[in-house]
């Protein structure tokens, strides 16, 4: 029983670290029809960025980890600007691009910050006694409660402000949306730059305890577009929701079935999904 | 029209010259080349770098006293990464395009086992310095030898007998699904059963970064030692996690059976405080000085580092680089048999001890030579020889 | 982006530089060192995954992320078949090829109805799964230690490897050519400019999108194949997101879209990884860097600049904007 609540915890840890990272991938998808593939890399830049905040400007972890997101937000503009704009609706040309990118941050990554793991400091150390029934770092609870808080806030976000109106509406319906005024070249700006921030997000918020080297990136991305496909497309709760779902099945499936096979579950979820139900849970975008 | 088929003929010119570029020219060069591999990037990369420190260190020696053949020495470093793909083409790029008269190095066994068949093939001396696994020497390869440990030579000697020594009862081995890994592990299971110690096996990913699953099986275990064969970050993070599940060091020792991931410098960082009373393998201990050899390398190496050497395969790299020089000089000449011919009658003092190869064909022990390891702890961030006795320079904490 | 033109070549002259070429080829294990021997057959291996990659994605506008997948099917089946039951590589390899077209079967019934960024990421999760059961099953695949086999044909030689692979890219490259030539290739063109048109005209896309996508597949096994029993050693490089890459930029260097493109891609980008191998690590750096450049501002790639330098017609460059 032990054992089972622990692996729960695991998993509900994991999970929704996995959701705060799909969120930036769903957003990005939702406005722009686009898949980020440096998506992975732009987390473990984040990753970089608060480790080298942290130590070289001696900044605390909690304002090493605000700036390297809002470097990775700056960034994301830039890409967006830059790469995505002119691929406004040919799906394949973005995917292409973004697919090169993310090869060229790995390789830029093993130049600038060389191969070996880099981690800011953890923000506290030792365990927690959970439940009176094993142990458990308190590194990772302390990273919990700071995804859950990052999560609740873009909702806020989502709900309460004019850029989330925003958001939805054009996730709805592209067209009719630019019909009512908005302006779509300004949203998919922003929406790329918030993507790319919530990436960031999740990167300093795990790099504490799993450490970036050059080529976690690939694993990252792919988790992230997973637990998008599996949540649907274009909707958000089903990313929480996704994240949750692959989270526990990884960690229980690794635990009771073959350890060497966590990563697959993902997959094997990922492509029945697109089988028996490609709109995914809570889908709403049309194929 | 004209314009056209002027820019066509250029064309075909470029494309003429890059085939002429590909036919290469060589230069004469006032060198002989050896060829080194070993990784320079991937989970071990930090043994490349160890790596370099003790090339450099040993070409100042060996052209300080007149290089090889009256000519100097030179190496090339191919990085393997410790993939076997990129070992093979790596070490075929040595021979053919560099045309080297030796190879040496390597520190994972999965690349070393790619690279003795490229050996064969093209007949190319290589000395292997710190890849393990038995079956490179054990296939008795006629050009390969090897101047480093053994999985046989360190499960025999120095973990059983630090086991045995020390009556651990139950040991929990974590090993990473690569040659080395699975090689190693087997010996040690089987040892150990033969000595009637209880053990579980656990195999992991070399690069893993989450351990918490496994940790919760080992625990359930109930071991009083775990045994960690994983070469790469992964140790670090299986012991800081071993740590946080309340494992290590608090029901249990950890030894780790590769040695360097100790040593490098982002362990204490990785790791925190749960690297306190860890175990490691290692050949090399500043206060054990078996050979003059080894107090000059200690001194040239604060000399031109500005610290202590730490992590023991630079100086496997030194050794090896000095028992080719001695074969290419005592041989005469750089053709392979005759290098091959002086290489098995080496008898040359280096840090470790002495060097003679084996030469009885039928068992790993051909072309092999086992320098001696000893066990350390990490006790407040001190390096403290705790077996065998004779080396020792303290006693085994454990708790 | 230019792909929506895809280019094809028309006039029989359009065969006299390839014969020239090929005649060079088969001069080359004559006076080409040892080493760049080597390099050339990399150079045909990479030629022929390029070529079919481009069939799908420059040409059906698929853009696959499991070609390596597929090449890494035919190199372990044949790789295994020959460890565990001492099948000749040469008996080997058609299995192989034959493995990889069902898997690509079922593979692109399964997402070609999807299309676009489910297809991409369908084929990413395929070769993921790919690699993971190759790593995890290493008793049988030897994972990430490799699987040593036979080599291809008689004892080891370079010559004997290169010209097997001329002949396998020479087929390959003949195939292709045929194909765009047919009416298949019309109804490829058709799909790919305008998906519903085409429908409407009764051409059955998604027929033509598995077709592509099995072609495309057995191509890219038969490439693995020969290449595992020439390296004799088989390992997850194969079936690896890097090579994905490699393959992809060449593509895009070359030229998506046109025939010719991915030859030159992927024997240009052979040669200068030689060169550059120097810094090692960073090879992958500049051609990551290069192969953006184009993706970005020169869709047409080498071929597209070579062909406008040639003809004097303005270089296309940028994108417009929506196409």
């Amino acid at each position: 029983m032990n054992d089972l609540l622990m692996y729960l915890t695991n998993g509900v840890v994991i999970g929704i670290i996995y959701a705060l990272s799909a969120l930036g991938v769903s957003l990005i998808v939702g406005i722009m029809n686009v898949v980020n593939f440096a998506h992975g890399e732009l987390y473990i830049l984040a990753g970089y960025f608060s480790a080298i905040f942290a130590s070289a400007l001696g900044l605390g972890p909690i304002p090493a980890m605000v700036v390297a997101v809002a470097a990775i937000f700056v960034l994301g503009l830039l890409m967006e600007w830059t790469l995505i704009r002119p691929t406004y609706g040919d799906d394949m040309y973005s995917l292409i691009i973004t697919f090169i990118l993310s090869i060229i941050l790995q390789n830029a990554y093993l130049f600038i910050f060389g191969p070996y793991p880099q981690k800011p400091p953890n923000w506290t150390s030792g365990a927690s006694n959970l439940f009176g029934l094993f142990f458990y770092g308190n590194q990772r609870l302390a990273c919990l409660g700071v995804a859950v808080g990052v999560i609740a806030g873009f909702f806020l976000l989502l709900h309460k402000t004019w850029f989330g109106r925003v958001v939805r509406a054009v996730s709805m319906d592209r067209e009719v949306a630019s019909m009512l005024g908005v302006n779509p070249v300004r949203v998919n700006l922003l929406a790329f730059g918030l993507g790319c921030a919530l990436a960031g997000a999740a990167g300093v918020i795990l790099t504490p305890i799993f450490p970036v080297t050059p080529t976690v990136g690939v694993g990252v991305s792919l988790t992230a577009f997973v637990v998008v496909v599996l949540g649907g497309m274009g909707s958000f709760s089903g990313c929480v929701v996704g994240g949750l779902i692959l989270g526990l099945v990884e960690n229980l499936g690794s635990a009771y079935l073959d350890s060497g096979y966590k990563h697959m579950f993902g997959f094997v979820i990922l492509i029945l999904v697109l089988f028996f139900r490609p709109a995914g849970l809570f889908g709403q975008k049309q194929l | 029209m004209k314009k056209t088929t002027w820019r066509k003929a250029t064309v075909l010119a470029a494309g003429a010259a890059m085939l002429l570029g590909m036919a290469g020219l060589a230069l004469a060069e006032d060198t002989i080349k050896v060829g080194v591999v070993g990784p320079r990037t991937g989970s071990a990369a930090a043994t490349g770098t160890a790596f370099d420190e003790g090339i450099a260190l040993a070409l100042e020696r060996i052209n300080a006293k007149g290089g090889v053949l009256g000519k100097k020495l030179e190496v090339v470093f191919e990085d393997t990464a410790g993939d076997p793909q990129k070992a093979a083409s790596g070490l075929e790029k040595l021979i053919t395009k560099d045309k080297v008269v030796m190879a040496m190095g390597e520190s994972h066994s999965s690349a070393a086992l790619a690279e003795i068949d490229v050996a064969d093939r093209y007949k190319l001396p290589l000395i292997i310095a710190e890849a393990w696994h038995d079956d490179i020497t054990k296939k008795n390869i006629k050009y390969v030898f090897r101047a480093g440990p053994s999985n046989s030579g360190v499960v025999d000697d120095a973990i059983l007998g630090f086991i045995k020594a020390n009556g651990f009862k139950r040991v929990a081995i974590v090993a990473e699904n690569t040659d080395w890994g699975l090689g190693i592990k087997d010996l040690a299971e089987a040892g150990l059963k033969a000595a009637g110690v209880a053990t579980e096996v656990f195999i992991t990913e070399r690069q893993s970064q989450d351990h918490y699953t496994e940790l919760n099986k080992i625990k359930n275990f109930k071991p009083d030692l775990v045994l960690a064969f994983v070469y790469g970050f992964g140790v670090h993070y299986l012991i800081a996690q071993s740590n946080e599940v309340g494992l290590v060091p608090q029901t249990a020792l950890l030894l780790e059976g590769a040695g360097p991931p100790s040593l490098w410098p982002d362990f204490w960082k990785n790791v925190g405080d749960a690297g306190n009373l860890e175990l490691f393998v290692s050949s090399m201990h500043k206060d054990v000085m078996l050979t003059p050899v080894a107090k000059e390398f200690q001194d040239a190496y604060v000399k031109k580092f500005g610290k202590e050497p730490t992590d023991y395969k630079s100086r496997s790299m030194f050794n090896t680089l000095l028992i080719a020089a001695d074969a290419i000089n005592r041989g005469g000449s750089t053709d392979p048999d005759k290098l091959v011919e002086a290489l098995e009658k080496t008898d040359l003092t280096v840090c470790s001890g002495q060097v003679k190869f084996g030469t009885e064909k039928g068992s790993y022990r051909y072309h092999q030579w086992q320098p001696p390891m000893l066990i350390i702890q990490w006790q407040d961030k001190k390096q403290v020889v705790v077996y065998p006795k004779e080396a020792a320079t303290g006693q085994l904490q454990k708790k | 982006m230019s792909t929506r033109h895809a280019k094809v070549p028309s006039a029989r002259q359009e065969l006299l530089p390839w014969l020239a070429v090929l005649a060079l080829f088969l001069t080359l294990p004559a006076w080409l060192g040892e080493y760049w021997l080597g390099s050339a057959i990399v150079g045909l291996f990479y030629v022929m995954m390029a070529a079919s990659w481009n069939l799908l994605a420059g040409f059906t506008g698929q853009v696959s992320f499991a070609h390596a997948a597929f090449a890494g099917v035919g190199a372990y089946t044949s790789g295994i078949l020959a460890v565990k039951l001492g099948l000749h590589p040469l008996l080997g390899v058609p299995v192989g090829v034959a493995a990889a077209a069902l898997l690509s079967l079922g593979l692109g019934a399964l997402c070609i109805r999807m299309g676009g960024i489910y297809l991409s990421l369908t084929t990413l999760a395929f070769s993921e799964i790919l690699r993971l059961v190759i790593n995890n099953e290493y008793e049988i695949t030897r994972g990430t230690m490799g699987l040593k086999v036979p080599f291809i044909l008689g004892d080891y030689s370079k010559a004997t490897a290169f010209y097997l692979m001329l002949a396998a890219a020479a087929a390959v490259l003949l195939v292709i050519r045929w194909l765009l030539k047919s009416d298949l290739g019309l109804m490829f063109r058709a799909v790919q400019n305008d998906e519903v048109a085409a429908d409407s005209l009764g051409v059955p896309v998604t027929r033509i999108r598995v077709t592509a996508f099995v072609i495309s597949g057995a191509m890219a096994g038969l490439a693995g194949g020969l290449y595992g029993h020439y390296l004799t050693l088989i390992t997850p490089h194969i079936p690896s997101l890097d090579l994905m890459f490699l393959v992809l930029a060449m593509a895009v260097i070359g030229g998506m879209g046109t025939f010719a493109g991915p030859v030159v891609g992927a024997l240009f980008l052979e040669v200068l990884a030689e060169y550059i191998r120097v810094w090692g690590e960073f090879h992958v750096l500049i051609f990551s860097l290069v192969a953006l450049g184009f993706a970005r501002f020169l869709p047409g790639g080498i071929v597209g600049l070579a062909t406008a330098w040639l003809t004097r017609r303005p270089a296309r460059s940028g994108k417009g904007g929506a196409a």
